[in-house]
């Protein structure tokens, strides 16, 4: 049985788009063993070869993302509060009276108005973004100055709960990504292959773009964690827990390799593990950065379906991450020896 | 001190008690009040210790409630998700995407459902009603029913933490920090050699009606009593004249339905002690169980004193551990000084 140890360490770990040191430490401390070269690229992707029994006839990248959605710190008003952008996409009606975590180690919560003193108007409205801040309990400016800069990160607090079969943290996009790159870089490749840990996914695929542009690599298989929106009020499900692995044909950023999509499958069926197609043309993820670099990346992406993503708590199912291990692993065999 | 202060508040916080549903919180509140004079449960669940003579003229009752607000669970959909209400005056802005623990015949972990950015609905300035939210606790209808039923409470999972300072969040300061005065006030008063009988009360089911505090005090039958209880303490949004500030001290409330000679006394013992305080003056009624109590039996004189608290009825309320500290130490005084 999966312990889940890796990913645990790694969602309960900060690592805001930009911000992504403690991410990087945490993986590098742990694949340094396995790899056979590892390099930082300069705006901090982690850039892992590792050879395989065999040469591989098709130069295959595997990519997973570090950073998580969070807030960064913008201004500190005179009472002590501080004000906040979002950083990655963040619906605003997840924010108020939350607990948020700065770098740092600093302890805050996202402040609002009591519901007893609403006004008319205001009820059964969302808080604008505007209107919310950063508490850590300072009462004046110069008391948060001691323990905030501007420009200091913060993400979602959680708990990492393994109950009934599922995963409920913070950050599983894409710690869960990372951690099955992990699994795989640590067992015996049947072919080369280069594993790239990218930054700034949230905020722009900037560190995707880049460790292509490093590696140039032939094909690619992103490694994500995307919406299962299969939860009461969502006319479209996306992609169901439990329903295994789910495989891209297309989304917003990219229309992925039509044999890769298909390989997939075939290689789910080969593991004998679930594997389902991303029914809905939605999200993106760093294979819109990969595909078009260079002469072009046959890509693929396959992910861990993740209900309330982008939120303090996401939900995963453990048989889903481990049929995506297989899939991601019986996927990169196949392209990399050439046979798909 | 405010070390103790703090961990006696944090023991009191992490039991949880929804109202009518108290069990986990009033006793570990009974474990907070045991060495002062024990403690009795009765009908509605209420908790309370009395101690000084017995014989004594007056009986003075102290009260804060011990319940906190969450959600209710009304049914358990078809494909395991579970439709809640409120339990209290739960806020729905705050719902989606938190982390909650449902109390079914386990603890179990779950998360209110929320709706991705990537597939926005374009209604984000809207806010799903309680009553229309779901809590998601990854299980199927038949193992969700075989641990939930109808009628289980949930409540907010953050733990209390520390922030800058002596200020702390947890959910369930509300009114945690009011119980926590008490406790304190308790250990301040007990073998100080009393004149009169006190009564402390901590009572239930105040987020839904306040039916603890009435049936608490009529079981009492005190000649005086003080309620503890949070107030709005001044956070961006919030007028000044309905606010006061965090650390600023207790608040004393000055309303139709108090009794100005006990509002006038607890300033004068404020101003003789050098403790910070507030007049906290209201038009109409109070909002609290000072309103149910002033009316008990024949009615009985009730004063008032509040802890400042920000984001009241969220998973993230804030409170400064030196206006319960305060609090405590200006309620102890009154009694000794013998109005």
């Amino acid at each position: 049985m999966h312990s889940f140890d890796m990913l645990r360490k790694l969602c309960l770990a900060d690592g805001v788009s930009g911000d992504e040191d403690t991410v990087r430490n945490i993986i590098l401390d742990e694949i340094t063993p396995f790899a056979d070269k590892i390099e930082i690229s300069p705006l901090g992707n982690i850039i892992a070869f590792k050879s395989g029994g065999k040469r591989a006839p098709v130069k295959l990248m595997l990519s997973a993302h570090m950073d998580e959605v969070g807030f960064i710190i913008t201004h500190i008003t005179d009472g002590g509060l501080l004000k906040f952008d979002t950083v990655g996409g963040i619906d605003r009606r997840i924010l108020p009276g939350k607990p948020v975590l700065l770098s740092g180690g600093v302890q805050g919560v996202i402040g609002v108005k009591p519901i007893h003193l609403l006004k008319k108007g205001e009820e059964g409205k969302s808080v604008p973004l505007d209107e919310l801040y950063i508490d850590i309990g300072a009462l004046s400016r110069e008391e948060a100055e001691k323990y905030v800069v501007l420009a200091s990160t913060a993400a979602f607090v959680s708990s990492f709960d393994t109950s009934h079969g599922m995963i409920k943290s913070k950050a599983l996009d894409d710690r869960a990504g990372c951690a099955i790159l992990v699994d795989i870089i640590k067992s015996d490749l049947k072919y080369d292959m280069v594993f790239v840990f990218t930054v700034q996914e949230e905020a722009g695929l900037n560190g995707a773009k880049t460790a292509a542009n490093h590696v140039r690599p032939e094909a690619a298989v992103v490694v994500e964690c995307t919406t299962a929106a299969d939860v009461p009020g969502s006319e479209n499900a996306v992609c169901r827990l439990g329903g295994g692995a789910a495989v891209s044909f297309m989304d917003r950023r990219t229309i992925y390799d039509k044999e890769y999509f298909k390989e997939a499958f075939a290689a789910a069926k080969a593991a004998k593990v679930k594997c389902q197609p991303k029914t809905a043309v939605a999200g993106g993820n760093d294979a819109g950065a990969i595909h078009a670099c260079g002469s072009g990346v046959r890509t693929a992406a396959v992910s861990v379906p993740c209900r309330y993503i982008h939120s303090p708590a996401g939900m995963i199912s453990q048989k889903d991450f481990l049929s995506a291990e297989k899939v991601v692993t019986g996927l990169a065999e196949r392209i990399a020896g050439g046979h798909a | 001190m405010a070390d103790d202060l703090k961990e006696l508040l944090f023991r009191l916080c992490a039991a949880r008690g929804t109202p009518g549903d108290e069990t986990a919180a009033a006793e570990a509140a009974a474990k907070e009040l045991a060495p002062y004079g024990g403690t009795v449960k009765d009908a509605l669940g209420n908790v309370s210790a009395a101690f000084g003579p017995e014989n004594a003229e007056g009986n003075l009752l102290l009260e804060a409630h011990l319940d906190q607000i969450g959600l209710v669970v009304t049914s358990v959909d078809g494909n395991g998700f579970l439709r809640v209400d409120k339990c209290g005056g739960a806020d729905p802005r705050v719902l989606p995407g938190s982390a909650v623990t449902v109390k079914g015949k386990k603890a179990l972990s779950g998360i209110v459902c929320c709706t991705p950015p990537h597939l926005s609905d374009g209604k984000d300035d809207e806010v799903i009603p309680v009553g229309k939210s779901f809590v998601d606790i990854g299980l199927s209808k038949e193992k969700a029913e075989e641990l939930v039923s109808p009628g289980d409470r949930i409540t907010f999972s953050t733990k209390p933490v520390s922030l800058a300072g002596s200020r702390v969040s947890s959910a369930g300061l509300d009114n945690r920090a009011g119980a926590a005065a008490l406790v304190r006030c308790a250990q301040m008063l007990y073998k100080t050699g009393l004149k009169r009988r006190v009564t402390v009360l901590l009572s239930t089911r105040e987020e839904t009606g306040g039916q603890g505090a009435s049936t608490g005090a009529f079981s009492a039958e005190p000649s005086e009593a003080i309620c503890v209880d949070v107030g709005f303490a001044c956070q961006p949004g919030v007028p000044p004249e309905k606010s006061h500030p965090l650390g600023g001290g207790p608040m004393v409330g000055f309303a139709p339905v108090l009794n100005r000679r006990i509002s006038e006394n607890l300033v004068k013992t404020a101003v003789k002690n050098n403790i910070p305080y507030k007049r906290d003056v209201m038009g109409g009624s109070t909002g609290t169980n000072s309103d149910n109590i002033a009316v008990v039996r024949s009615g009985v004189p009730t004063g008032m004193v509040s802890i400042p608290l920000r984001y009241m009825h969220t998973p993230a309320e804030v409170i400064d551990l030196r206006d319960i500290e305060n609090t405590a130490l200006l309620i102890a005084e009154y009694i000794k000084g013998d109005f």
